[in-house]
């Protein structure tokens, strides 16, 4: 088992009234999983997927990482988990403007403390994996969406995480970059990486395993 | 990751080129002024302190009662010392000191030097060091002559100068002494200052004064040994005080003086010698008071301050854009360190640069600043170790702080709030405003400080002294001639010229010359049972006319009446003190025999500085005292013509000594050289701060400009006007302009007050100060800011709305 939500509640307060943002969410996610999460606009889809990649907290619940309780680690454990098991996918890529392509994909090994030649070799791996050494000295602002993306995918990738969190990853792409990029998280999958995928499209849902939705933060 | 963090800053950097540009301008400014200033602070801090006993030696001064209140002096009789010596336990070493001029030859050369009559003590109480000659006690006989580097380089050359005989003019004769030593030059900041130094004995008026304890005209230096505090001296030198005093203590009891706290009329202190460049005498007492150079740190810190300030605004102000980067960098795992560190490097960066250019602009700058700014500062008299160091603390804590708190603004915002650009940093907005305001009323309070200054100084320059000073050139009478010969030669060498109207002279020059020198001469007397004191002058025929002084009662000496050789022209200061109905009554005693009496009475004019009250003062003509300075005056017309035929006069006269002659409104305007230098260093501070608060009011106008693109849009589309707008744009800086100016007001009107109450003839602290300074600021800032929010206004509003 990699994680497990028990009883999950988030809320905040707003004019004296408490809005659920997350409402007794329950959910076990086996290694190997792919997994997407569907529902409309505010149902808590995004919310969901930051309390699990631990960017956002919860106000009741529990939740287990492997084995460590998430919800009695203190910020910066929480923060050393993650960075060290989960990567992150998101719509708009969030790539840095300033750094290179190369850059970008070094920096979280950067922040790992890894060895000079050990990030270069890593770099390298990556670049050739995803067919991108050609444009390892572009800037993201010369890429297109697509290939920001797949420069995103592979900046998730490079500290080999247990879990992909991907944000509406074809969000922003036609649907020609967005089967490609569907292409390539199913075969991370077979590979052995669990991902968790927030989607609004019928069709990215089905390349999951399994579908959860959501409405008005309630699992349904 | 040091090079990872480097080439990240240095990209950011040239990304923000404006911002980048305009910080770096305005650190480089900050940083090379606050050198300098600091350099000048320092330096006159240091005043000093390089003697290796300078903890040891104190100057002796004398505090007494007299009827109009309690009195101090620095002048001592020359019986003192030797009495102190022998009858006050504790004292290791102990001279005289007074400085003059004197005339040095050798051979041909013929050099008017700087001469500080001193006792054998001398050389082993301060730190001037023999770099030639006679290392232990080189003043050990009368007859031994000490010459610094730079005059033993005049006179000689590259010949060795020690045990060379050269001969001074000492009391109208020629005699001759031997060069035991030479010193270095004496360094810039020592109070103590010479260029000879002799034999206290050998002075012309030592043998008649030597146990004259009235006559007080020299300093005592005091080195005590290391069981003898200070405060013992007061106590052991009382029954001294007691024996030698008694008639003036008497007197002093008998016009109704009342004794101080201990029951005492005379006592004496002791001074440290590191307080004796920032001693002055003030109501009867002395003052220690280093606020000047604190004062121009202080302006090096404002600077420094102002440039922080908009550093800081402008890092926290451009967070905006970076909040994406640092929610991305914290989800691929930054630690907060981390991100502290990266963005801590940049401003590290842009300091180091900065601090770089200032440094060079400082150097580049040092020789102008030394002569706007009137200081003897150099490098090497500031490189010591307390002070390098405390340049080295100042840049560290300054790039931690000022770069720091952005960075850590920046380094704790939480992740997901940064990634999604959500974060307001309302709360921070209200440092900004607070450090603006503060910005704003450091240059407001620098503003009113230069408005305030330059009108007093204004004030004092045109005042009507009572003495003509556009026409009447003063110049000092160097040479070996008589100097009474030697005014008759110059009236007979200017008789013919129609330009020259009136020639005298006196013992004292009125105003600065260009010597550089001014003394005071004061001498008490007995009147009808009481002691009258007076300034004391000796004058030629034709001071009054020549200075154009009013007459108010009497005459002045003439010619026709030989005995007025032996009458006085007083002032009406003096004539008040008298107290007759009549001045022409009353007359001055030597003794009880002989009494010069009043024939003549003038207006009271400024013969001191301006920041003094006017002092009684009688004129003598005793031909027994030598004339130091020649006064003549000239026609209004050909003024340069006659200047130049007046030096050419005495070039003739006198054609070894130098001609420093100048106007006497020139001299006037030198002593105000204190005030100017605080002028200039103000007017300067304010221009540095108003230049460096509009940097940042500007960087700041654009950043909320860029910030309220959309809402400009949107509210043009409602319908709101350019004006409107502008207006919208522009009125929260005002605000924050107007408290800045309620802020800063009641602070320059208590400083600019204190100031002014140094002196007895000031200009009316009027409300237009504050409000002029005021309005000027408000000027400033609102061209600073109009340029960029008028064309924010009367953009299209479809162009800012479609940049969302």
């Amino acid at each position: 088992m990699l994680l497990q939500l028990n009883n999950i509640f988030k809320w905040v307060n707003s004019g004296g009234q408490r809005i659920f943002l997350l409402k007794d969410i329950n959910l076990e996610v086996q290694e190997g999983e792919f997994i997407s999460v569907m529902g409309p606009s505010g149902s808590g889809k995004s919310t969901l997927l930051n309390v699990i990649g631990m960017l956002d907290g919860f106000e009741e619940g529990e939740y287990h990482f492997l084995d460590e309780s998430v919800h009695n680690l203190r910020e910066k454990h929480r923060a050393n988990l993650y960075k060290e098991y989960i990567g992150f996918v998101f719509q708009q890529y969030h790539l840095l403007d300033d750094l290179t392509v190369q850059e970008n994909l070094e920096m979280p090994l950067l922040y790992k403390k890894l060895k000079g030649a050990e990030r270069k070799a890593k770099v390298a791996d990556m670049l050739d994996r995803f067919n991108i050494v050609g444009k390892k000295d572009l800037f993201p602002a010369q890429l297109s969406g697509g290939q920001q993306q797949l420069v995103g995918i592979a900046r998730a990738l490079i500290s080999n995480p247990k879990l992909i969190l991907a944000d509406e990853p074809t969000g922003n792409l036609n649907s020609k970059q967005g089967e490609e990029i569907m292409d390539l998280f199913k075969q991370l999958n077979e590979e052995g990486v669990t991902i968790i995928q927030v989607t609004h499209s019928e069709k990215n849902a089905a390349y999951g395993s399994r579908i959860i939705n959501l409405l008005d933060g309630r699992m349904i | 990751m040091i090079r990872n963090y480097l080439k990240i800053a240095w990209r950011s950097l040239l990304k923000n080129k404006v911002f980048t540009l305009l910080n770096i301008i305005g650190l480089s400014v900050a940083f090379g002024a606050a050198i300098l200033l600091s350099m000048a602070g320092f330096f006159d801090l240091s005043f000093d302190k390089f003697h290796e006993n300078g903890d040891a030696i104190y100057k002796v001064f004398s505090i007494w009662q007299n009827p109009k209140g309690q009195q101090v002096s620095e002048s001592h009789g020359v019986p003192l010392m030797p009495t102190i010596k022998k009858e006050v336990p504790g004292i290791e070493k102990a001279t005289r000191h007074l400085e003059e001029e004197v005339i040095i030859s050798y051979g041909e050369k013929e050099i008017n030097m700087e001469v500080s009559w001193v006792d054998s003590d001398f050389f082993s109480m301060f730190t001037f060091p023999v770099v030639k000659g006679k290392m232990e006690n080189p003043l050990e006989k009368r007859s031994d002559i000490v010459l610094t580097e730079e005059m033993a380089q005049v006179l000689f050359g590259e010949e060795n100068a020690v045990g060379k005989t050269v001969q001074a003019l000492v009391d109208g004769k020629d005699k001759p002494y031997n060069i035991s030593a030479v010193v270095a030059n004496i360094p810039e900041n020592s109070s103590i200052d010479f260029e000879v130094a002799m034999r206290f004995e050998e002075e012309a008026s030592y043998q008649e004064n030597i146990d004259a304890w009235n006559s007080r005209y020299h300093s005592v230096y005091l080195q005590l040994s290391k069981n003898m505090a200070p405060g013992q001296f007061d106590p052991a030198t009382r029954s001294l005080i007691d024996i030698n005093f008694a008639e003036r203590i008497a007197s002093a009891k008998r016009d109704g003086a009342l004794p101080d706290t201990d029951g005492r009329f005379y006592r004496f202190e002791l001074l440290p010698l590191e307080d004796e460049n920032f001693v002055r005498f003030k109501n009867g007492a002395l003052e220690v008071l280093r606020s000047g150079p604190f004062l121009v740190l202080g302006i090096a810190l404002l600077i420094l301050f102002i440039a922080c300030v908009n550093f800081i605004n402008m890092s926290v102000a451009q967070s905006g854009q970076r909040l994406k980067e640092i929610g991305m960098r914290k989800t691929l795992g930054a630690k907060r360190k981390q991100l502290f560190f990266q963005f801590w490097n940049e401003s590290l960066l842009v300091f180091l640069v900065s601090l770089g250019i200032g440094a060079f602009l400082s150097v580049l700058l040092l020789e102008q600043f030394k002569t706007i700014f009137d200081t003897k500062v150099s490098f090497d008299v500031i490189m010591t170790p307390t002070i390098i160091l405390f340049f080295a603390v100042a840049v560290i804590l300054i790039t931690l702080l000022v770069g720091g708190y952005p960075a850590l603004l920046l380094s704790k915002l939480g992740t997901l709030q940064s990634l999604k650009g959500k974060i307001e940093l309302s709360g921070e907005n209200r440092v900004r405003d607070t450090l603006m305001v503060v910005q704003f009323s450091i240059a407001i309070l620098l503003i009113t400080g230069t408005l305030v200054l330059r009108s007093q100084l204004d004030f004092m320059r045109n005042k009507d002294l009572g003495f003509n000073k556009e026409q009447v050139v003063s110049f000092p009478m160097d040479g070996k001639k008589n100097s009474y010969d030697a005014l008759d030669l110059l009236r007979h060498e200017l008789a013919g010229n129609p330009d020259i109207l009136e020639i005298s002279g006196a013992d004292n020059n009125l105003g600065y010359g260009k010597d550089g020198s001014v003394s005071k001469s004061v001498f008490g007397f007995e009147y009808k049972n009481r002691v009258i004191n007076t300034h004391y002058l000796t004058v030629d025929y034709d001071y009054v006319e020549t200075l154009d002084l009013e007459l108010v009662a009497g005459r002045n000496f003439s010619r026709d009446y030989s005995s007025d050789r032996s009458g006085v022209v007083i002032n009406e200061a003096m004539a008040k003190e008298f107290g007759e109905k009549d001045p022409l009554t009353a007359y001055i005693s030597f003794n009880d025999s002989i009494r010069f009496p009043v024939i003549g009475v003038v207006k009271d004019y400024h013969f001191e500085e301006l920041d003094k009250t006017i002092q009684p003062i009688s004129m003598m003509m005793s031909r027994d005292y030598p004339l130091f300075y020649a006064y003549v005056k000239v026609a209004p017309k050909n003024i340069a013509k006659s200047f130049d035929a007046i030096e050419n006069a005495w070039a003739k006269i006198e054609p070894n000594a130098e001609f420093l002659g100048s106007f006497l409104d020139e001299n006037v305007n030198r002593t105000f050289r204190k005030e100017e230098k605080i002028n200039t260093m103000i007017t300067s501070g304010s221009i540095i701060a108003i230049v460096l608060s509009c940097i940042g009011l500007f960087a700041i106008s654009l950043l909320i400009v860029t910030q309220r693109t959309k809402e400009i849009g949107v509210r043009k589309v409602i319908g709101a006007s350019v004006a409107n707008i502008t207006f919208l744009l522009t009125k929260d800086f005002l605000k924050l302009v107007l408290i800045s100016f309620l802020i800063a007001s009641p602070i320059a009107w208590w400083f600019m007050d204190e100031w002014l109450q140094n002196y007895p003839f000031k200009i009316d602290l009027s409300i237009w100060f504050f409000l002029a300074s005021g309005m000027l600021a408000t000027i400033i800032a609102l061209l600073t800011i109009s340029a960029k929010t008028i064309k924010a206004a009367s953009q299209n509003p479809v162009k800012s709305l479609r940049t969302e």
